[in-house]
């Protein structure tokens, strides 16, 4: 028989550490059935018939967050063997309020203590056996960064499972006692006798949720009044109350504190980092030396080589090698190296340049820096309606976007972190540089005033966007209250930021085998067969103009024209880059006759400049860095929205507000260098208008909703 | 009686009271946040603050911060 452990602890409790030390590499990663929060199962090492159940990390079995049902969910209907909590040592109080109600539930607890030996550091003392005999439960001393106790504490759960003991259950005060009783007599007979107790909680705590799940509900309504006209409090605030003053005894009697009062160390970098003055000038130096670092030394240098040496002169060749060797029919040898390996390797030459800033992302994140970061930037980004946690989806973003709207899962409001998905990919991500290079060099001489506009443009759209949506139904109302547990500084393993990294860069490789992969090998086809000399077949590179891409595009074409590049060539480059946005230089490339070009496609920039103005130019940019994203991205964002409607919002909303920016600039920009003034001019002076109404007008529909409630209120 | 807000860095405060809505209550609740704990202030940011309670290290907006008494 297989025995579940489910692992249970507060975020930044080392849950995560202490499941990859269980682990190793034996683990799946999933989502919890409907929802997008993350499922991580694995055996334990060297136990095949043991599996870790990883639960969200959590701070309560309250059911106010999506991450507190789903474990409490999987808690109560799967009834895990045995639960080990992980607890931290230096934060045992609040750690214990999850500890209780987990005991409440009528399955074995083990409790693994962590961070002893900072406890031991900072002077402190827990004395464990006194803990073990007033919480009633098996207790371990671990430290999951150094790996030890670790398995003697899944042992000791798996022998407490096999034993099938129940965990004894803490007192309240016997007011409230007495109350529990009498609820726990009326309870369903059903209702094994070890539940009844948390069925009895939960229902004088007026649980909905776990009222619905019971299929008789005794009538408690007026025990719970009287008790809180007794007690003079509601009932929630009863339960919560009483568990802290149980925590505060039990604590007591086994935690000896030395040194109180006394500043801690993180509490001194805190006074520094997220002082007043300091906080944004130290926030702008890491994040200068972070993309200094993985942009312009380390990233080049690794990007380029496996470009120019990897793709260009180790691969290709030996590919070619091979498949003349063996008389390779010569449109395979073309699907091979002009599709697939010069397709995905474009796109792989972005690894090692991600892999350098991901290394930086989860260094900052595990040591515990990016919270705090989220704490200075809530300021400002709460002044356009979103919350400081939305930025660091944004900064992941600006690598790929793909981790990036993964990364918006931390915000727990719904509206927040659906706004977040929506604007996450108008920054500017890896791939859409060379687009930038590209049209900076062929029109503006590789002005760098082009790139930091790019940048401009991106954030100028996440402002204006989350002002504009704010005022729309879908979400009106204040954020969320920023309200963050800031997990204490210290240094990270090397394994774990690996882990993160890997765990990031993984996707976005997987993204270039699958979808990559699969359009390239379609792109390739619509480019190399089409009509020419009076019949369907497989077209010579200069006869480009007769492939079936080029009817796609004429079709498509005449609906940029108002955008200044009706070209269909200009087209087909801007859908390529749906598939991925370092496309559109490849495909220019080969539009226009090279087989290969350079990252920024120096070789095309005087038959580019040519072919439009410079103001079309810098339209066709816009659209391309604002409009839908990839569609690893699109997929992405369908997971994390959970919903094909929100989706097909998100990729509209970005897609129009492209069309319009670039009409726009095309018109307004051409009337001004001189090229007169038509009816474009005026339909984009129009659109001006009315996006400064959007974004000016006032907040009516909350106003309205208030009045109204006010009025039934009086009514 | 104040909101946290107004509380100086580094002095000890026993929270009173915590109004808003019942949702960010909750919250505030699980993270150790209750009538009678002790909170300090470690630093302040434009009226977001990052306190100390119950051993833990929570940053809280101006808008939830000025809902807390102490």
């Amino acid at each position: 028989m297989a025995i579940k452990i489910a692992l249970a602890g507060n975020p930044n409790s080392g849950k995560t550490t202490l499941f990859n030390g269980l682990t190793g590499s034996n683990q799946f990663v999933g989502n919890w059935p409907g929802v997008t929060v993350e499922k991580k199962e694995g055996k334990l090492k060297g136990h095949k018939d043991v599996v870790i159940m990883d639960l969200p990390g959590i701070y309560s079995l309250s059911p106010y967050t999506l991450e507190e049902v789903v474990a409490r969910n999987y808690l109560i209907t799967e009834r895990p063997d045995v639960i080990l909590n992980i607890v931290d040592g230096t934060n045992l109080e609040r750690n214990l309020y999850l500890s209780t109600q987990l005991m409440e539930l009528g399955i074995p607890v083990v409790m693994a203590i962590n961070m002893m030996d900072i406890v031991e550091k900072n002077g402190d003392h827990i004395d464990i056996n006194q803990l073990r005999k007033d919480l009633g439960c098996e207790i371990v001393e671990i430290s999951a960064l150094k790996g030890t106790g670790i398995m003697k504490a899944a042992e000791k759960a798996v022998s407490v499972a096999t034993r099938n003991t129940s965990a004894p259950v803490h007192k309240f005060s016997p007011e409230l006692e007495n109350i529990l009783e009498d609820i726990e007599n009326m309870l369903d007979a059903a209702i094994p006798e070890e539940q009844k107790r948390f069925y009895a909680i939960k229902l004088f705590e007026r649980d909905d949720k776990i009222a619905q799940t019971m299929k008789v509900v005794p009538k408690v309504e007026d025990m719970i009044k009287k008790a809180e006209n007794a007690l003079d409090d509601d009932s929630e605030s009863i339960i919560t109350n009483e568990r802290y003053g149980y925590i505060t005894s039990v604590i007591g009697k086994s935690y000896k504190r030395s040194a109180r009062g006394q500043l801690s160390i993180s509490d001194k970098i805190d006074r520094i980092v997220t002082n007043r003055i300091l906080a944004l000038p130290i926030f702008a130096v890491v994040m200068f030396i972070v993309y200094y670092v993985s942009v312009t030394t380390v990233g080049t240098i690794v990007t380029d080589w496996t470009n120019d040496v990897l793709f260009g002169e180790i691969i290709p060749p030996a590919i070619e090698n091979i498949l003349v060797s063996i008389n390779c029919a010569a449109w395979l040898q073309s699907l091979i190296l002009d599709g697939i390996v010069a397709g995905v390797g474009a796109v792989i030459g972005f690894v090692p340049q991600m892999l350098v800033l991901f290394v930086f992302l989860a260094f900052l994140e595990a040591c515990g820096y990016m919270a705090r970061v989220a704490f200075i930037m809530d300021r400002i980004f709460r002044k356009f309606g979103l919350s400081g946690k939305s930025f660091i989806p944004m900064l992941i973003g600006s690598g790929c976007g793909v981790p990036g709207v993964m990364a918006s899962r931390t915000i727990e409001n719904d509206r927040d972190r659906k706004m977040t998905i929506m604007t996450t990919t108008f920054i500017p991500c890896g791939a859409k540089l060379p687009i930038i290079a590209l049209i900076a060099g062929a029109f503006f001489d590789g002005s760098a005033w082009v790139a930091t506009s790019a940048y401009f443009v991106g954030v100028a759209a996440i402002v204006c966007s989350g002002i504009i949506l704010k005022k729309t139904k879908m979400f009106a109302g204040e954020p969320a209250p920023f309200v963050m547990e800031l997990p204490a500084y210290h240094m990270p393993t090397v394994t774990n930021v690996l882990r993160s990294m890997w765990e990031r860069g993984w996707s976005f490789i997987k993204k270039a085998g699958t979808i990559i992969l699969l359009s390239t090998i379609v792109l390739w086809f619509l480019m190399s067969f089409g009509w020419a000399d009076g019949s369907f077949g497989m077209l010579e590179a200069e006869q480009l103009d007769n492939s079936i891409l080029a009817s796609v595009g004429s079709v498509i074409a005449p609906l940029f024209t108002p955008l200044g590049w009706g070209d269909w060539k200009m087209a087909v480059a801007a859908v390529t880059g749906l598939i991925a946005k370092e496309n559109v230089v490849g495909t220019f490339g080969i539009l226009f006759g090279f087989a290969e070009v350079a990252e920024d496609g120096a070789e095309i920039w005087g038959q580019l400049a040519g072919s439009m103005t410079g103001v079309a130019a810098y339209s066709f940019l816009i659209f391309n860095l604002l409009c839908a994203p990839c569609f690893a991205a699109i997929g992405a964002i369908k997971r994390e929205m959970n919903s094909g409607k929100w989706t097909w919002f998100a990729i509209g909303y970005q897609t129009i507000l492209a069309y319009a920016v670039s009409l726009c600039v095309y018109q307004i920009g051409t009337a001004i260098t001189g090229g007169g003034f038509g009816i474009g001019t005026v339909v984009a002076v129009l659109v001006v208008i009315g996006f400064l109404y959007l974004l000016f007008h006032p907040y009516k529909e909350s106003t309205k909703l208030t009045v109204n409630v006010k009025k039934t209120a009086k009514a | 009686m104040m909101p946290l807000t107004m509380a100086k860095a580094g002095e000890e405060n026993t929270i009173i009271k915590i109004g808003g809505k019942e949702e960010a209550r909750r919250f505030l609740k699980s993270l150790g946040f209750v009538a009678g704990s002790i909170v300090s202030v470690v630093s302040e940011m434009n009226g977001n603050v990052i306190v100390n309670v119950k051993g833990s290290r929570v940053a809280i907006s101006r808008e939830m911060a000025n809902k807390i008494m102490v």
